[in-house]
C-alpha cells in the first residue's frame, strides 16, 4: 500500500474535477450525441463552461434543471420534460442521462423511468443510457470511463451480445483514457492504422473536439464515433485500452463478444511507446514502419541532448490517477527526481503502484513540491507553482488559460520528443534565471 | 414604454425583494441555460478579496467552479484559494457538521482571514445541515465573522443567488464596522460592480477626479471591513446588476441612503451616472466639478470616436447578454454608430426591456428565449456583422465564423467609462478588420469555387 493522505479536514485548492464532468466529456466523443445532467442547472452550467473554456469549442450538454421541490416530489417529471424537448428539438442519436449527487441523495431511481420511457414513448431511434455519477467519489477519470462502459454495455445489449456480421480480423477497438487530448487520440489512431488496422475509437474526441468548422454550430456533438460504428466494435479482433481506467469497458467487450484486450497503463515516453509498437507489430505481423523507427531515433537523440538539463532536477505532479503514474514513468526516464505525486482519488492502479502517491489537492502538491524545479498539473496549479518558484507545465484538465492545449500531442515517439523539448526548454530558462540571480547579488 | 407588452419577460420576480413576491419562474428542463443560485452567490461574494470562501458540499461544486472569473484584486489574494469540505458518502449518511466545524477552524488558524463565508450546496441543504448554527458557534468561539450563505443551487437561477448573497451582506456584514477616517461628505458605494478586467479601478479614478470618493466596493476588489462600513456612505449606486437592487432598497430603508441605478458603459451613461451621484450627494461643489469633467471628457471622446464612427457606419450587431448590460451596452454601441438589430431579453427584467425599447425602438428583433440556435437565426436574418455576448456563446460564433466581442465576466478588456468606450471601439475595429474573416470565407483551393460554407 503506497497511497498516503495528509491529515486535513478541508480541501484547499482542489484537484478534483467532478466525475459527472468526466461523463459529459466522454459523451462528446460520440456523434450526434448529447449529455443530459440530471440535477440542478448549475451542475450542467459549470461542466459546460469549464469544458468550453478548455477545448475552446461548443459542448453538447443539457440539464433537467431540478429545483428543490422537484427533488423532493418528482424528479422524473423534469427528466421526462427534458427528454421530450431534447428529442423533439435536436433529434440526437444518443442521450446519456448522467445522474448527479442530487438524484443520488434523494434516492431517485431514474433508470427504471428511462426503461419505461424508452418502452412507452417513441424515443425515435434515440438510444438513451443512464449513468449515475454522484460527485462524492472519484474524479473526472472515473466518470469518463463509467460513461464509456455504459455506452459499450448499451451497444452490447442492443445487439443481444451478437456481432453484426463476421469477425473482422483487421479491425481494432481503441479505448483512449481521459488524460489523452484529441491530438493524442489522433496520433494513436494513426499509429495503429499504420500497422494495417481499421480503428474504431470510443470515445473519439479527435474528430469532435480537435477544432473544426465542418458542420457549423450544433447543439449536439459535432463529431466523434457514430452509433453504427460502435455496433461494429463487436466484430473487432482486439481491444486496446489506453490507461488502466479503461480496462472495465474493455473487459465488457471481452465478456460479451470474446474480444481479447490489452491495457497500456503507461502512455508517455520511450518505454511506453516501445511497448505499444512492439505489441502492434506482433499482433499485425507487420514490422514497425520506417517512420516510427526514424521517430524513435529522433526521440533518443533529443533525450541525449536534453539530459544535461534534466539531470539533477526535481518535479511534483498533480494529475488524475492514470495520468500521474504515466507522467511519473516518463519523469523517471528523464532522470528527474520525483518530490511528490498527487492524485484526487484512490484507484486500484494507485494502490498497486511502486511509487508513493498522495491523495490530496494542489495545496498538498505545494507542500510536497517545496524546492522542486518543475510542477505538472492543470491550470489551477499555476499560482501554487509560482509560490514555490517551480516551472509550470500545464497538463490534464482543465487548461483554460493556454491556447491549443487540447491538441498538444505527448504520446508516441513524436509526442514524447515534443514533451522532452518543451520541458527541457523550461529547465534551460530556469538555469538562465539562476545565473541572473547570482549576478544581481 | 407601452411597447414592452410585445416582449415576453422572464426571471423578473427573482429580483424582487418583497418576501410576498411569487416564486421565480421554473427553468425549463432540457432548455435551461445559465448557472444556479450557488453560482450567483459566488459571483457576488468571491470578489471580496481578503475573505476565505468555503464551499460546504461535494468536491465538484468547488472543483468545477473555482478560478473562473475575471474579478481582479489590488492586494489580498485569499479569495483565489478554493476551499471545500469535499463531502463523501459517509458524510452524507452521518452528517458533516463536525467536518464543517473542523474546516472552519483549520482555515481560521492557518490563513487568519478577516472573515469566512460558508456556502451551502444542494446536498447539504437536502440532508439538513444547520449552517447557521455551525457558523454562529464558530463565530463566537473564534471571534471571527463566519457567515452562512444559504443559496444552494437548486433554489433557482444565478440572479436569485446574487440576491441571496446581498441579503447575507445585509444581515451579517453591513453596519458591523466603522471607517478609520472621518466619512467624507461625498462618499458613494458601488453595488454590483465586480472589477472585471479592472473596470472598478477605472470608475474609481473617474469619480475621484470629480471629487467623489468610493466608500465601499460591493464587491469588486472589495475588502471585508470596508463593506462593513457601507452604511456610512451618502449614496448607493447600483451598477450593472439589478440583482443587488434589493440590497440598495434595504439600505435605503434601514440607513436612509438614497440609491440610483446606472451604468458606466458608454459616454452618455457614464455622464448620467456621475451627474446622478452629484445630484444625490447634494453638493454644489461636486456638481460643478462633475459638469466640468463631463464636458471635457465628452468632447475628448467625441473627437476620438470620429474615425471609428466613419468606419462603423452601417454596421449591425446582435447583442445577447443579461440585465443592465442589455440596455447600457446598446447606448455605448449607439455612440459608436453601430446599429443593434437584435437583442436577447431572456435575462432582462421588464424595466430593462423598456429601457432597451427606449434606445433602439421596436425595429430590432427581440429574442425572448435562450439557446444558441435562436441567436444564430437572428444573426442570419438581420444580416448582422457582429455578435456581442458572453463567453458561453463565443465558440458558437466562431464555429459560424461570426465576428464576436465578449462582454461578460471572463473578458480581459475593461469597457467602463470614457476610456472604456474608446477601448470598445478599438476592440470592435480590430475584430471586424481581422484578416482571418476573409481567409475563413475562402474555400480551400481544391474545393469547388463558390461553394463556401452555408451560413
Amino acid at each position: 500500500m503506497t497511497v498516503k493522505r495528509f491529515v486535513k479536514p478541508v480541501s484547499v485548492n482542489p484537484l478534483t474535477v467532478g466525475p459527472s464532468l468526466g461523463g459529459v466529456l466522454a459523451v462528446q466523443g460520440c456523434y450526434r450525441a448529447i449529455a443530459l445532467l440530471h440535477g440542478a442547472q448549475g451542475c450542467a452550467a459549470f461542466s459546460k463552461s469549464l469544458l468550453t473554456r478548455h477545448f475552446r469549442d461548443t459542448i453538447a450538454v443539457q440539464t433537467s434543471a431540478l429545483q428543490e421541490m422537484d427533488v423532493i416530489f418528482d424528479a422524473d417529471r423534469n427528466l421526462e420534460e427534458a427528454l421530450n424537448l431534447v428529442i423533439a428539438k435536436h433529434r440526437p442519436d444518443l442521450i446519456v442521462v448522467i445522474g448527479t449527487e442530487l438524484t443520488d441523495v434523494s434516492g431517485t431511481d431514474y433508470s427504471a423511468f428511462i426503461r419505461k420511457y424508452t418502452r412507452e414513448q417513441a424515443s425515435r431511434g434515440c438510444l438513451i443510457i443512464p449513468v449515475i455519477l454522484p460527485d462524492f467519489n472519484g474524479s473526472l477519470e472515473l466518470g469518463y470511463s463509467a460513461v464509456v462502459e455504459g455506452i459499450v454495455d448499451a451497444v452490447i445489449q442492443g445487439q443481444g451480445g451478437r456481432a453484426p456480421g463476421k469477425p473482422a480480423a483487421g479491425q481494432i477497438n481503441l479505448l483512449p483514457g481521459s488524460c489523452l487530448t484529441p491530438g493524442d487520440v489522433m496520433e494513436l489512431k494513426e499509429i495503429i492504422s499504420d500497422f494495417g488496422f481499421e480503428v474504431i475509437t470510443i470515445p473519439d474526441l479527435s474528430t469532435s473536439l480537435s477544432g473544426h468548422l465542418l458542420t457549423g454550430f450544433s447543439p449536439l456533438t459535432r463529431g466523434g464515433a457514430p452509433l453504427d460504428d460502435l455496433k461494429q466494435m463487436l466484430r473487432s479482433r482486439y481491444t486496446i485500452a489506453i490507461g488502466a481506467s479503461m480496462e472495465r469497458p474493455a473487459r465488457r467487450l471481452q465478456n460479451a463478444a470474446c474480444i481479447p484486450y490489452q491495457v497500456f497503463s503507461g502512455i508517455h515516453g520511450l518505454c511506453a511507446t516501445d511497448e505499444l509498437l512492439a505489441f502492434l507489430q506482433q499482433l499485425s505481423g507487420v514490422s514497425v514502419p520506417l517512420r516510427y523507427r526514424w521517430q524513435r531515433e529522433n526521440l533518443l537523440d533529443s533525450m541525449l541532448d536534453a539530459h544535461f538539463h534534466y539531470a539533477g532536477s526535481s518535479a511534483v505532479a498533480a494529475l488524475e490517477p492514470d495520468h500521474v503514474l504515466s507522467m511519473a514513468a516518463w519523469l523517471k526516464e528523464m532522470g528527474v527526481m520525483i518530490k511528490g505525486l498527487v492524485a484526487p482519488c484512490e484507484t486500484q492502479l494507485l494502490k498497486e503502484a511502486e511509487q508513493e502517491v498522495w491523495i490530496g489537492d494542489l495545496d498538498d502538491a505545494e507542500t510536497l513540491g517545496k524546492g522542486a524545479d518543475l510542477w505538472i498539473s492543470n491550470c489551477h496549479g499555476r499560482k501554487g507553482a509560482a509560490r514555490i518558484r517551480a516551472s509550470f507545465l500545464a497538463a490534464g484538465f482543465p487548461v483554460s488559460d493556454e491556447l491549443g492545449s487540447y491538441v498538444n500531442v505527448s504520446v508516441g515517439y513524436r509526442g514524447a520528443m515534443d514533451l522532452v523539448n518543451r520541458v527541457g526548454n523550461m529547465l534551460i530558462r530556469r538555469e538562465e534565471a539562476r545565473h541572473e540571480d547570482r549576478l544581481c547579488q | 414604454m407601452e411597447a414592452t407588452s410585445k416582449v415576453p419577460v422572464h426571471d423578473t420576480d427573482c429580483l424582487n425583494l418583497e418576501p410576498k413576491s411569487k416564486a421565480c419562474p421554473r427553468p425549463k428542463p432540457g432548455e435551461a441555460a445559465g448557472g444556479c443560485a450557488f453560482d450567483g452567490a459566488q459571483i457576488t461574494l468571491l470578489p471580496i478579496a481578503d475573505a476565505a470562501h468555503l464551499v460546504h458540499g461535494p468536491a465538484a461544486c468547488i472543483g468545477n467552479s473555482w478560478e473562473s472569473r475575471g474579478s481582479l484584486s489590488s492586494g489580498p489574494r485569499l479569495s483565489e484559494y478554493g476551499f471545500g469540505t469535499a463531502l463523501g458518502e459517509r458524510d452524507i449518511i452521518f452528517g458533516a457538521e463536525k467536518k464543517l466545524k473542523a474546516s472552519i477552524d483549520y482555515i481560521a488558524v492557518r490563513f487568519a482571514p478577516p472573515a469566512i463565508f460558508v456556502y451551502a450546496t444542494c446536498v447539504t441543504a437536502l440532508i439538513g445541515e444547520d449552517l447557521d448554527a455551525v457558523c454562529g458557534e464558530a463565530s463566537t468561539r473564534l471571534g471571527l465573522p463566519v457567515i452562512p450563505v444559504t443559496s444552494p443551487g437548486f433554489l433557482g437561477s444565478k440572479n436569485l443567488g446574487n440576491r441571496l448573497a446581498g441579503e447575507a451582506l445585509m444581515q451579517y456584514v453591513i453596519g458591523r464596522s466603522e471607517p478609520d477616517d472621518a466619512v467624507r461628505g461625498t462618499s458613494v458605494n458601488l453595488l454590483g460592480e465586480y472589477n472585471i478586467a479592472g473596470e472598478m479601478w477605472e470608475i474609481e479614478r473617474l469619480m475621484n477626479r470629480a471629487g467623489i470618493s468610493v466608500s465601499s466596493r460591493i464587491t469588486g476588489d472589495g475588502r471585508f471591513r470596508e463593506i462593513g462600513w457601507a452604511h456610512r456612505a451618502k449614496v448607493n449606486m447600483v451598477v450593472c446588476s439589478r440583482a443587488l437592487l434589493g440590497l440598495a432598497k434595504r439600505m435605503e430603508h434601514t440607513y436612509r441612503i438614497p440609491y440610483f441605478e446606472g451604468s458606466f458603459y458608454g459616454a452618455k451613461e457614464t455622464s448620467y451616472s456621475l451627474r446622478q451621484m452629484a445630484y444625490l450627494l447634494n453638493d454644489r461643489d461636486t456638481e460643478f466639478k462633475v459638469d466640468r469633467l463631463i464636458e471635457r471628457e465628452e468632447a475628448r471622446v467625441a473627437e476620438a470616436l470620429k474615425p471609428y464612427r466613419k468606419l462603423f457606419k452601417g454596421k449591425r450587431a446582435i447583442l445577447y447578454t443579461g440585465g443592465v448590460k442589455s440596455w447600457s451596452v446598446i447606448s455605448a454601441l449607439n455612440e459608436l454608430g453601430i446599429r443593434v438589430v437584435g437583442v436577447g431579453t431572456n435575462k432582462s427584467t421588464a424595466e430593462d426591456v423598456s429601457r432597451i425599447v427606449d434606445r433602439i425602438g421596436e425595429d430590432a428583433e427581440y429574442i425572448p428565449e435562450g439557446g444558441a440556435k435562436r441567436i444564430l437565426k437572428a444573426v442570419k436574418e438581420r444580416k448582422a456583422d457582429l455578435m456581442i455576448a458572453g463567453g458561453r456563446n463565443m465558440y458558437v460564433a466562431m464555429k459560424e465564423r461570426i465576428p464576436f466581442i465578449d462582454i461578460n465576466q471572463e473578458r480581459h478588456t475593461a469597457y467602463a467609462g470614457y476610456d472604456g468606450l474608446l477601448r470598445l471601439a478599438e476592440q470592435i475595429r480590430y475584430t471586424l478588420q481581422h484578416p482571418v474573416w476573409e481567409l475563413a470565407e475562402r474555400p480551400a483551393p481544391w474545393e469547388e469555387a463558390g461553394k463556401t460554407h452555408d451560413r
